[in-house]
């Protein structure tokens, strides 16, 4: 919780982003408008800080679609208390996350 | 699915950017780093492609989405142990301060076009005899203008000027044509300033009445540059005026700013003057006679009260300025920070002479390229404003350019000084690892003080937070002997 006060609103709309169900880099930079220059390092440093978590999705399924398997983030529980506490920061966190999904 | 279409061009663009920037990611994350972004470039492509949606448009945005390979790549290279501590050792680095400087001073000279008002004050013709004229009244305090009735009476009656004009500047006008508008520096003046300049329109003639005469860049903001367009009505304020000249690219009048010249015979109530004085008169004579015309002719009394300069000189005065600043922050500075003559001799006598003079080259060499720096962004930044705060004074060089510089020249020391006392005494590199010492309860509830390190052991910097009336020494160097080399050879 002590990063909470640290989040600037494009990690915040990064983690709500993935709690919304985006779980690709490239989904996520649909979804919040971001270049992909500042999702990747942002996802890499709210990893290493314990707020997501990543993992390759099962080869076998991969190769069984023929198609190369995907890494995909999930947030943590770390990650959903500083989320709680970035939406009290910024209120329309949720919104804008949802209508820039929707568009 | 995968081997049904061959993957286009920008897909392999995009995959060949990818390589290239998993060069810099560390060996251990590399092939996980390359997995991950060629996959998510496949099935962006596959999905727009099977949607029927992928075209020229979409393949762009696929490669500028994949810029962000490069920042990526550079997050992992940065943070590396290795190269962490080469950023760390290269801030501190008395190279980079210097070159920072020097960084800084390029970066001026691009943003102002190779510094031409530097290149205005070394190109100075030698014979010049042009001066300005303005009232500081015995009382009252401050310079003023003069009333807008003498220049006529000393044109008429001086035998030692040659031409006189009065002006009056201002940026309060907005100047617009069908064209363009701007707020450029509004000069009202007459005629005859043009024949005091020794200036001659490159198109048009000078309006014997009433016109308006632009300089080249006010030309290219109002006119947008059309020399057909000559003749074309501009509005000043609430006036309409007819452009009636062009001046050439190379002329200015007190500064490069772009300048409209609203001519008028009688340009203004009161107004600073401008005069061509004959060969070989002095300040002197000519405020003789200027004060017996006026005093004969027109009812001023001006005894005492003329100031008077050559261009020359008032266009050098922000050199003298900066001089005169610099040399008044060096001494403040020095006796704020308690730093002596006896200090540097007791530190040659004691120390290495060649770690002393290095130390002393450095400063010098950093004061030298920061006070470049300061300068030269005054002199072409503050000119302007400082010829429209300050028009009813010495045009050239007001008040606001003395200040700023003085301010800028004690920045200037008081960071060389503090950045001095923050270095290394024998590599210069920037002290690190600060350490709080003593205890907090033996002194007022608070650390007795703090101590820095050099991290090639060179010395540690001891800085008391509370110093006793004894003892004027804010700081102390401590050299490490040899014995102390092994432990930092160790830590690196």
């Amino acid at each position: 919780m002590s990063g909470s006060a640290k989040l600037s609103h494009t990690a915040a709309m990064i983690l709500q982003t993935l709690d919304n169900g985006c779980n690709y880099g490239f989904d996520i930079m649909d979804a919040t408008g971001l270049p992909s220059g500042t999702v990747y390092p942002a996802l890499r440093r709210m990893e290493s800080e314990g707020w997501i978590s990543s993992e390759w999705e099962p080869e076998k399924k991969a190769l069984a679609e023929q198609r190369p398997a995907r890494k995909y983030y999930r947030i943590t529980r770390a990650g959903s208390e500083i989320l709680e506490a970035s939406q009290q920061r910024y209120p329309l966190l949720a919104k804008l996350a949802g209508a820039k999904a929707r568009r | 699915m995968s081997g049904a279409v061959k993957p286009p061009r920008s897909v392999r663009v995009c995959n060949l950017m990818v390589r290239v920037a998993a060069q810099l990611v560390p060996a251990a994350q590399r092939d996980d780093w390359r997995r991950e972004w060629l996959a998510e470039i496949w099935h962006r492509w596959q999905f727009l492609f099977y949607a029927g949606v992928w075209d020229h448009r979409q393949s762009w945005a696929l490669m500028r989405n994949c810029l962000g390979v490069f920042p990526d790549a550079i997050w992992h290279f940065a943070l590396q142990d290795p190269v962490q501590e080469r950023i760390r050792g290269w801030a501190r680095s008395p190279w980079t301060c210097l070159g920072a400087l020097a960084g800084a001073l390029a970066v001026v000279a691009l943003a102002t076009g190779g510094f031409p008002a530097m290149r205005q004050l070394v190109s100075l013709p030698v014979n010049d005899r042009l001066v300005f004229i303005w009232l500081h009244p015995t009382a009252g305090g401050g310079d003023k203008e003069l009333p807008a009735d003498v220049p006529a009476a000393w044109a008429a009656h001086s035998k030692l000027l040659e031409s006189v004009a009065g002006f009056h500047i201002s940026r309060q006008q907005t100047v617009s044509s069908r064209f363009g508008s701007a707020r450029p520096l509004v000069i009202a003046t007459e005629p005859v300033l043009f024949q005091v300049l020794g200036v001659r329109p490159v198109l048009g003639a000078i309006p014997s009445e009433s016109g308006v005469v632009l300089d080249q860049s006010a030309w290219k903001t109002l006119c947008h540059g059309n020399p057909r367009l000559l003749g074309c009505q501009v509005v000043l304020g609430k006036r309409v005026y007819r452009v009636a000249a062009i001046l050439p690219s190379d002329f200015y009048f007190l500064t490069r700013h772009s300048s409209v010249f609203m001519v008028n015979r009688w340009p203004a109530d009161r107004v600073n003057i401008i005069a061509r004085v004959k060969p070989g008169v002095s300040i002197e004579r000519l405020d003789g006679e200027l004060v017996r015309i006026s005093e004969d002719t027109v009812y001023y009394f001006f005894k005492g009260q003329l100031r008077m300069s050559f261009v020359k000189q008032a266009l050098l005065t922000p050199v003298y300025l900066f001089a005169i600043a610099l040399g008044v922050a060096g001494f403040l500075c020095f006796w704020a920070a308690h730093i002596r003559l006896r200090h540097i001799f007791v530190a040659f006598r004691t120390v290495s002479r060649r770690a002393v003079a290095r130390r002393a080259a450095f400063f010098s060499l950093k004061v030298v390229l920061a006070s470049m720096l300061t300068f030269a962004a005054g002199l072409e930044w503050s000119r302007p404003q400082s010829a429209v705060l300050f028009s009813s004074r010495d045009p050239a060089s007001g008040p606001f350019l003395l200040w700023l510089y003085i301010l800028m020249a004690m920045a200037v020391f008081f960071w060389a000084v503090a950045d001095q006392r923050a270095r290394c005494r024998v590599c210069l590199r920037l002290l690190c690892f600060p350490v709080r010492i003593g205890c907090p309860g033996c002194l007022l509830l608070d650390w007795s003080g703090t101590e820095l390190l050099c991290t090639e052991g060179h010395g540690v910097l001891h800085v008391p937070h509370l110093a006793p009336s004894w003892d004027e020494e804010s700081e102390r160097w401590i050299s490490l002997d040899e014995s102390w080399k092994g432990l930092f050879a160790q830590t690196k």
